[in-house]
């Protein structure tokens, strides 16, 4: 190998680790709080209010391209997510349900994106406070509806014998107040964990194999773009699966607090 | 809970409210056998039984947890 070529291969950090996750500072002295993970979520923050105002700044009888989309995707939330889900009741909770399905669908997206190539919800932090949100509200929302006393006889005590009740209790106790939040940040974090780090190693690992010594593995790097590009597809996939999943149970866990009985 | 029996005035009932469902099946499950396996973990330590308290637990807690899927989850 010439020195050019060994010095190429010395530049692709490979393979990716964890700390892809963790990138430094933007900002001298800011530490954790400018990051680009943070800086991403401003801008999705900011595209979101952008996109809808101006959709909804001048509304039509017949919609403009811009308007139509903005009124499919809260449509969609609303009647395909929130009414099917909750019922007509459910219509209250369209404008969070609609904010957080176009979060978690901007924030994911940018995994695709290129240059940005990471979500912000490929680290923890982040769908844990959008988790512990939709925790929190589902919880006082059940309060609100039944009192606390009652909130918590219907979900803690099953339907069952009372010598079959020091069994299940810890169990409903566990799998609706832990396992909820637990499950619906672990989720959306390693779905965009995961495919970050697919695609990354498949994209470095073409230019490991391009520098490789033996000739008969260069050809090979084509295949792992070709596997590159192939999975940015199934990501596309995961994206807006994902932020369709942790909107509708969401709404299922609202749906559950209001409900009577079981 | 997450499970609900009431049928839909509207008869709309596809694959949102069984995404819900599955779920909660999944979770009772998975916290039934961690529960009780965990509980049967903490006696096995305590009275040195070697595992068998822990693989106790968690079969009980596997039976919870269907028999909670069964009355939260099933038909009427």
């Amino acid at each position: 190998m010439t020195r050019h070529t060994t010095a190429l291969a010395a530049d692709v950090p490979f393979p990716p680790g964890i700390e892809e996750f963790y990138p430094p500072s933007l900002v001298e002295g800011w530490g954790y709080w400018a990051t680009k993970f943070t800086l991403l979520i401003w801008v999705a923050v900011a595209i979101l209010i952008v996109f809808f105002l101006v959709a909804y700044r001048n509304p039509k009888m017949v919609p403009t391209k811009v308007q139509w989309m903005a009124e499919s995707v809260y449509g969609f939330a609303r009647d395909g997510i929130a009414k099917e889900m909750i019922g007509h009741e459910g219509i209250r909770f369209a404008p969070y349900l609609a904010s957080l399905f176009c979060f978690i669908l901007v924030t994911n997206s940018f995994a695709l994106i290129p240059l940005i190539q990471v979500s912000p919800n490929a680290h923890f932090a982040f769908p844990l406070v959008l988790a512990v949100i939709s925790w929190v509200m589902f919880i006082t929302i059940g309060i609100r509806r039944h009192g606390f006393a009652k909130y918590f006889k219907i979900n803690l005590i099953p339907p069952a014998p009372w010598f079959v009740l020091p069994l299940l209790v810890p169990i409903e106790f566990i799998s609706t107040f832990l396992v909820r939040p637990f499950t619906l940040s672990v989720r959306l974090f390693a779905n965009m964990f995961a495919g970050h780090m697919i695609l990354a190693v498949f994209s470095l690992g073409g230019f490991v194999l391009l520098n490789a010594q033996s000739l008969f593995l260069k050809p090979i790097s084509l295949l792992s773009w070709a596997l590159a590009i192939a999975l940015t597809f199934l990501e596309a996939l995961v994206v807006l699966l994902q932020a369709y999943v942790f909107t509708v149970l969401t709404a299922s866990y609202v749906q559950g607090a209001l409900a009577e009985e079981h | 809970m997450a499970g609900d029996q009431t049928p839909r005035p509207d008869g709309t009932d596809d694959y949102s409210s069984g995404a819900g469902q599955g779920w909660a099946a999944v979770a009772y499950l998975i916290s039934g056998i961690a529960v009780w396996g965990f509980i049967g973990w903490l006696v096995d330590r305590w009275l040195d039984t070697g595992g068998i308290a822990t693989a106790v637990g968690a079969i009980v807690g596997a039976a919870g947890g269907v028999y909670l899927i069964v009355r939260r989850l099933g038909g009427k």
